[in-house]
């Protein structure tokens, strides 16, 4: 009898298997995709290169050489400094591409975690069901009700902004999103007959949450989770611009744009030169998220 | 009947959350370093000072402590005073914190009331621009999936969703109000300065609505009922304004909801850098000056804000929706 309640699973977890890789190639195959990935890969380069080929310092002051617009355009620009320099003589591009590396390393970082902790706390809410599901759903409830926004800069607010808060703050003030949609996929998943059939033979509920149910439930969410890798970024340039992110001297794009402001009118680009940056960056990674989402929907509803 | 029990069930599952999130924002508040009393007082205030005042007004007691005082006046309507801020709005000396001045310190609950309404009337505008935009766009990708009007919901989406809010909002300023004086900006002294920031919100909100109406609608057209409707002899038109759009716009409702918070957070930033006096200014500066009373007022607000607006979008929904249980 078990034997045949098994040998069905058997081809679709074969299948799940190779869903991931269905996934991507179904993405791969999207033209906007491939764009994104491209300027995305040209972006990331440059940002890890530029600092460290041109030994441009972003943080040296040239006062002789300040304000200079960028390239042909106006009055005084210069070859060296590709993207102008700002109030204080520092190079532009130097600035930005620094900047997109915490940008990055924050929103990539704040992503793993949050989704992390949402797919645990979906995970024992989903699995154990009953009371441990109430108490964590309610949280999850008070938590979606107040504005992650407000929870954010209440907290940095109050507190010394440093990148490992940020990436605690924001990684805390968004979970409750994967929390629900990793609830509802797990209590659909843990009445099905591989899940019962692992509880007869014995399996502890551990092993079957991380060896079982957690390696089919995870990777639709994962890939859902690139688009909220380009909100975590739009987050900290956000608290960065508020004066609540990473700290000067340090360059961020929250920080090259706030002050930036104070000389929209006689240097227009340190406010707009790092937002081109950050709006490409942000184009890139939502490309290749919208297009991940769109084969994931495609793969499963028709898988 | 069915009605009475939803709203009473809603209500009270609204109540708790409403409960939970002052618990957490109060804990919070007292929990992280940073202390209000030193910013009311002044960085030159004794320290005998600042252990009197702080005790005076009950901040040295346990937190829950605190906490229940603190209940005690919500259910009395009262969300207390504001820490800073004076109610005939003049600046006040720190050190000048006796009974007398401690009466005239703002009511939280005016404070919030006061800006509330400026918020709401940039949040309407934002979303009827919004909608503007995001309506012709989704419903055309949705009448052709696969199509190039959908591949072009898409990218246009992926670029609306890209702009972060703040720098769109200088770059916005600086065109179309320094460089070219079509519509004020900075302050408010009118309608007109609603517009712009009204705008930058709804390019903000409108990807959300061209994503989730772009696969409803190609959705519905997919159903059998509106091939039967071409045979009924509709027109095209009368299809897709009253099948389409009618069955997509319950996931646009319940967009609404969810996104609200989202909406929220764009608000803030947005009044910030066109300083524009509604409630999400008044939280910056709540934030940026410890005034805890105000900060929690506008988070329990908020919170209870959300709670309505998801209780009136599930009882919308069921009215478009029969179909739908409460």
């Amino acid at each position: 009898m078990s034997a045949i309640d098994i040998s069905p699973d058997l081809p679709s977890k074969a299948r799940a298997k190779t869903i991931s890789a269905r996934i991507w190639s179904e993405a791969f195959a999207s033209t906007e995709f491939r764009i994104g990935l491209i300027v995305f890969t040209l972006l990331v380069a440059a940002a890890s290169l530029y600092p460290w080929l041109s030994d441009v310092d972003p943080t040296k002051m040239n006062i002789r050489a300040k304000l200079s617009p960028p390239i042909l355009m106006g009055e005084g620009w210069s070859w060296s400094h590709p993207l102008g320099t700002d109030q204080l003589g520092r190079d532009m591009l130097a600035r930005t591409l620094v900047g997109l590396r915490y940008s990055l390393l924050i929103g990539i970082s704040t992503t793993i975690l949050m989704v992390a902790v949402g797919a645990m706390i979906g995970l024992f809410a989903g699995y154990f069901g009953g009371r441990v599901d109430t108490v964590l759903m309610r949280l999850t409830d008070a938590q979606l009700s107040i504005p992650m926004i407000i929870l954010a800069i209440t907290i940095l607010g109050v507190s010394r902004p440093t990148i490992p808060s940020i990436i605690l703050v924001l990684g805390l003030a968004g979970w409750p999103v994967y929390a629900r949609v990793m609830r509802s996929t797990v209590m659909a998943e843990r009445k099905k007959e591989f899940v019962r059939g692992a509880m007869v033979l014995g399996a502890t509920d551990w092993r079957i949450m991380f060896t079982l149910l957690l390696p089919l439930v995870l990777p639709p969410l994962v890939f859902v989770a690139v688009l909220d890798i380009a909100r975590m970024m739009i987050f900290e340039s956000v608290l960065g611009f508020l004066g609540l992110g990473v700290q000067p001297p340090t360059p961020t794009f929250g920080n090259i744009i706030a002050d930036g402001r104070k000389y929209l009118m006689n240097a227009w680009w340190i406010a707009t030169m790092p937002g081109v940056f950050l709006v490409l960056t942000l184009t890139s990674v939502n490309l290749m998220g919208a297009a991940l989402e769109r084969a994931r929907n495609k793969i499963y509803a028709g898988a | 009947m069915f009605l009475a029990r939803f709203l009473a069930r809603r209500l009270a599952q609204g109540a708790l959350i409403v409960f939970l999130v002052s618990a957490l924002i109060f804990t919070l508040l007292r929990v992280v370093p940073g202390d209000p009393v030193r910013l009311m007082a002044g960085g030159m205030a004794p320290e005998a000072l600042i252990e009197e005042i702080a005790s005076d007004m009950g901040l040295r007691d346990p937190i829950y402590i605190q906490f229940g005082r603190y209940i005690g006046g919500i259910l009395q309507g009262d969300l207390g005073q504001s820490f800073v801020r004076p109610a005939n709005g003049a600046a006040v000396g720190g050190a000048s914190f006796d009974d007398s001045t401690r009466s005239e310190r703002a009511e939280v609950w005016t404070l919030i009331a006061e800006t509330a309404p400026m918020t709401l009337q940039l949040a309407v505008l934002a979303m009827a621009f919004a909608l503007l935009i995001a309506l012709p766009i989704g419903i055309w990708g949705g009448l052709r999936p696969g199509g190039w009007p959908d591949r072009f919901a898409l990218y246009i989406s992926s670029v609306f969703v890209s702009l972060p809010n703040f720098w769109l909002g200088i770059v916005l300023a600086l065109l179309l109000s320094v460089k070219l004086k079509l519509v004020p900006a900075i302050g408010y002294e009118g309608f007109a300065y609603t517009i712009l920031p009204a705008f930058v919100l709804a390019i903000e909100i409108a990807p959300f609505i061209i994503r989730t109406l772009t696969v409803s609608v190609a959705g519905v057209m997919s159903q059998s009922f509106i091939d039967i409707a071409a045979v009924r002899g509709l027109t095209r038109n009368q299809i897709i304004f009253r099948h389409a759009l009618k069955n997509s716009s319950v996931p646009l409702l319940n967009l609404l909801g969810v996104q609200f918070s989202m909406l929220l957070g764009g608000v803030l930033v947005i009044e910030f850098i066109f300083d524009y006096p509604g409630l999400g200014l008044l939280t910056i500066n709540a934030v940026m000056q410890r005034d805890f009373p105000l900060i929690q007022g506008i988070a329990i607000v908020t919170a209870a804000a959300f709670v309505l607006i998801n209780i009136i979008v599930d009882l919308a929904a069921t009215t478009i929706d029969p179909r739908l249980e409460y």
